[in-house]
C-alpha cells in the first residue's frame, strides 16, 4: 500500500528510434528525440484502481514501465510512498508486475514461480508455503500448483501471473494490458475476477489497457491518454459524462459517441440554441451556465450526442433526417447506422419501446429521424476542446 | 500421385543408403584393420576381412593403451575439452544475451565480430598465434581452453543469440521486478531456459576440440603434452615405418567417446541450430 506521484514526467527516445516510434502515432518530435510521454503529472491516492488507457502507442504502458523501473525516465519525479524512486532498481521499489505475456518462467512450475520473488526475498521457508497456497486459493489455481506453464490454458496462465505478483504483497501492483491475450468471455470472466480480488488485497493498483470497457468498470479513476500527454483524469463516471476533448468523448463509450457539425446561436434573451442541419435544440439549463461562465460566443461546432442518448422521433415530426445504412440486431436493441448531415452515425434503439414504429421500418435503406435532448449533447470546439470547461 | 510420391521415396532411401555407406565405410575399415595383425595390414591387403590367421583380437588396443601413453593423452584431451567447452558456455552464453539485449553500435559491431570470426581460417592466424600462445603462456594444456574460447566463440554466440532472440524480453523484465540482480537473472532464469542450445552447442564444439589437430600441435609441447590426435602420429616411427595395428585401434578409441556424446545429444543439435530460426 502505497501513494504514487509521478511530477512532470517525460520520456524521451532518442532521434535513432524516430522511426520505430514515430510510424505508430503523432508523437511530438523534438531535437532530443521522440516524447512518449510529456510532462505527465497524476497523484494516486494510496489503494486507488489508477486505469490508463488510451489507444496504442499513446504511451500509457511507458508511463507504466516508468513507475516498474524498466524504463528510465528522461525528466520528471516519480514517488513511491515517499521515497523518490527515479535511479532506484526495479527490484528495490516493492512493486509487482502482471505482463501482457504472462511472462511465466516456463521452467518452473506454478508453484515455483509464486515462490521465486519471496524466495529472492529471504522470506522464511513456512512463510512462503503459506502465502503461496493462500494466493493460489484465492485464485482457484491450487490444483495446478505442480504444473508447468505450458500445460496451462490462457486464462489459468495470466492467474499465475497475478498469483505470482500478489504473494509479495507489493505496495503497488502494476498491470500491462493483462486481459489482452485472453478470448472475449474468459476476459470478461478475468474482468470480474480481478474487481473480487482488488476487494481481498490492500494495494494500490495500476491497470494499463486500450479497452475502454476494462477502464470503465475496474478503475475509481482512469486516465485518459493520446499522443503522450494526459487528456483527462476522472472517475470512470465523470469521464463519460463530461469528456474534456473530443478525443475523449470518442474513446470512452460503446458504440462511439456521435459527431455532427453544427452551428451554436445565442438567442437575444441569451439562451444559447444549438442549430443541426435545421434541427434546433435548446441546451439545458446546467449547459447554458457552462457556456455562459466561459464566455462562449456563438460559432460553429461540433456536436457529440452517445448513440444510447438518441431517440427515434415518431413519423413526420421534427428531428434530423437520415438514411439507415447498416441494422445489427442485438436482441434486446438494434443498432442502425445512420447517414445524416453526410456523417454516419449509431443509434441504439431499444426492440421493447418503439415509439409509434414497427420493427421492419428499421431496415437498410429506410428514412427514418431522430431527436436528442439538449441536456445530453456535448459541444466542441474548432480544436476539440469541450466548450462547457 | 501417391504412386509416384511413393516410388521417389523409394529412389531417395536408395540414393541415402549408398551415401551412407560410402560415410561409414572408412570407419569401418579402421575397425576392421585394427583387429588384424601388423603384417596384414598393408597396401595390398588393407580392404580384406580378418581371417583366422590375420585376426589378432584385442593385441593391438592392449598396444595402443600400453606403449605410447595412451592414457596420459585421454588425460589431456578430456581435460582441454571439459575446460574449453565449460568456457564457450559460460562466457558466450552470458555475451550472447548481453548483445541481443542491449542495441548499441558497439554491441552490433560485436555480434558481427563474431559472425565474421566463423568464416576466417584457421590457417591464416596460426602461425602467429602460436607465437602469442608461447610469448603469453597459454601453452600449456591447463590453459589451452582460452584459446579455444576464442575459437569456439563465433559460432557458440551466433546460436546463442539465434536462440536469445526468441526468448520474450518480458521474462527477464518480470524477474527484475520480482527482485533479481542480472546476474541472478541470468543464472535463475536465461541459463535455464539456454539449456537446449547449451547441449548443442556444447556437443558441436566437444567434437571440435576432440578431434582437433592442428591447434594442439602448433601450441603444445609434443614431448611434453600430447593429445590423443597427437598421440595418433606417434606410431609413426622413424624411417616410415608405421604400427598400423596401434594406430587403427588408437583411432577407434579416440573416436569412440565422441560418437557416443553425438548419438546421445544429436537431438539436441537440431533443435539448438534452428533455434530463433521461426517464431514460435
Amino acid at each position: 500500500m502505497a501513494e504514487v506521484s509521478l511530477k512532470n514526467v517525460e520520456k524521451v527516445y532518442p532521434n535513432t528510434e524516430k522511426k520505430k516510434h514515430g510510424s505508430k502515432s503523432n508523437l511530438k518530435v523534438t531535437e532530443e528525440g521522440v516524447l512518449a510521454v510529456q510532462d505527465f503529472n497524476l497523484d494516486i491516492k494510496d489503494r486507488e484502481f489508477i486505469v490508463l488507457v488510451g489507444p496504442s502507442g499513446c504511451g500509457k504502458s511507458t508511463t507504466l514501465r516508468m513507475v516498474a523501473g524498466l524504463e528510465e525516465i528522461s525528466r520528471g519525479e516519480i514517488y513511491i510512498g515517499d521515497k523518490l524512486v527515479n535511479d532506484i532498481p526495479p527490484k528495490d521499489r516493492d512493486i509487482a508486475m502482471v505482463f501482457q505475456s504472462y511472462a511465466l518462467y516456463p521452467h518452473m512450475t506454478v508453484r515455483g514461480n509464486m515462490e521465486f520473488p519471496l524466495k529472492l526475498h529471504k522470506v522464511p521457508k513456512e512463510e512462503i508455503k503459506k502465502r503461496v497456497e493462500q494466493a493460489a486459493e484465492i485464485l482457484g489455481i491450487t490444483e495446478y500448483l505442480d504444473r508447468k506453464p505450458k500445460a496451462l490454458s490462457g486464462g489459468q496462465r495470466q492467474r499465475v501471473a497475478i498469483g505470482r505478483a500478489i504473494v509479495r504483497e507489493p505496495k503497488v501492483l502494476l498491470m500491462d494490458e493483462p486481459l489482452s491475450n485472453l478470448d472475449a468471455k474468459l476476459r470478461n470472466q478475468m474482468r470480474a475476477e480481478i474487481i473480487k480480488l482488488r476487494q481481498r488485497i490492500n494495494t494500490t493498483f495500476i491497470y494499463v489497457t486500450h479497452d475502454q470497457t476494462e477502464a470503465m468498470t475496474l478503475g475509481d479513476r482512469i486516465v485518459v491518454m493520446k499522443d503522450g500527454v494526459i487528456q483527462q483524469v476522472g472517475t470512470p463516471q465523470e469521464v463519460f459524462d463530461h469528456p474534456r476533448n473530443q478525443f475523449v468523448a470518442g474513446f470512452i463509450g460503446v458504440p462511439q459517441m456521435n459527431f455532427y457539425d453544427a452551428e451554436l446561436i445565442r438567442r437575444p434573451d441569451g439562451v444559447y440554441i444549438v442549430d443541426v442541419n435545421g434541427f434546433r435544440v435548446e441546451l439545458s439549463e446546467e449547459k447554458q451556465k457552462n457556456l455562459r461562465e466561459q464566455g462562449v460566443e456563438p460559432q460553429q461546432v461540433t456536436l457529440g450526442i452517445r448513440p444510447e442518448h438518441v431517440e427515434l422521433a415518431p413519423k413526420q415530426s421534427a428531428g434530423l433526417k437520415g438514411r439507415i445504412e447498416v441494422a445489427e440486431m442485438m436482441g434486446s436493441a438494434v443498432h442502425l447506422h445512420v447517414n445524416a448531415c453526410g456523417k454516419e452515425g449509431i443509434i441504439i434503439v431499444q426492440t421493447v419501446d418503439l415509439p409509434g414504429i414497427e420493427l421492419s421500418e428499421l431496415s437498410i435503406g429506410n428514412e427514418i429521424s431522430f431527436i436528442f435532448s439538449g441536456k445530453l449533447v456535448h459541444l466542441f470546439g474548432k480544436d476539440g476542446h469541450n466548450l462547457e470547461f | 500421385m501417391r504412386k509416384q510420391a511413393r516410388r521417389q521415396g523409394r529412389l531417395w532411401s536408395i540414393v541415402m543408403t549408398i551415401i551412407s555407406v560410402i560415410y561409414m565405410y572408412p570407419i569401418f575399415m579402421v575397425l576392421m584393420n585394427s583387429l588384424k595383425v601388423e603384417s596384414a595390414i598393408s597396401t595390398g591387403t588393407a580392404f580384406d576381412l580378418p581371417t583366422e590367421e590375420t585376426f589378432a583380437g584385442l593385441a593391438n588396443y592392449e598396444n595402443a593403451i600400453g606403449t605410447q601413453g595412451f592414457l596420459a593423452s585421454l588425460f589431456y584431451t578430456v581435460f582441454i575439452t571439459v575446460t574449453s567447452v565449460c568456457a564457450i558456455l559460460i562466457f558466450c552464453s552470458m555475451f550472447a544475451w548481453y548483445i541481443t539485449r542491449v542495441h548499441t553500435k558497439v554491441t552490433k559491431a560485436l555480434y558481427l565480430l563474431c559472425a565474421f570470426s566463423m568464416v576466417v581460417p584457421f590457417q591464416m592466424v596460426m602461425f602467429t598465434l602460436s607465437s602469442m600462445a608461447d610469448t603469453l603462456k597459454l601453452n600449456t594444456p591447463w590453459v589451452l581452453w582460452v584459446i579455444y574460447l576464442g575459437f569456439g566463440a563465433g559460432l557458440a554466440v551466433f546460436m546463442f543469440c539465434g536462440f536469445m532472440k526468441s526468448v520474450p524480453v518480458d521474462i527477464e523484465e518480470a524477474s527484475m521486478i520480482d527482485g533479481c540482480n542480472p546476474l541472478q537473472t541470468y543464472f535463475h532464469i536465461v541459463l535455464p531456459l539456454l539449456r537446449p542450445t547449451m547441449i548443442s552447442v556444447a556437443i558441436l564444439e566437444a567434437m571440435w576440440i576432440w578431434n582437433d589437430y592442428l591447434l594442439p600441435t602448433l601450441i603444445l609441447d609434443i614431448n611434453k603434452y600430447r593429445t590423443i590426435s597427437m598421440l595418433i602420429q606417434f606410431f609413426r616411427g622413424s624411417y616410415g615405418r608405421v604400427e598400423m595395428g596401434p594406430m587403427m585401434a588408437c583411432i577407434m578409441l579416440a573416436i569412440l567417446p565422441i560418437i557416443i556424446i553425438y548419438l546421445i545429444g544429436q537431438k539436441y543439435i537440431i533443435k539448438g541450430v534452428v533455434a530463433g530460426a521461426v517464431k514460435g
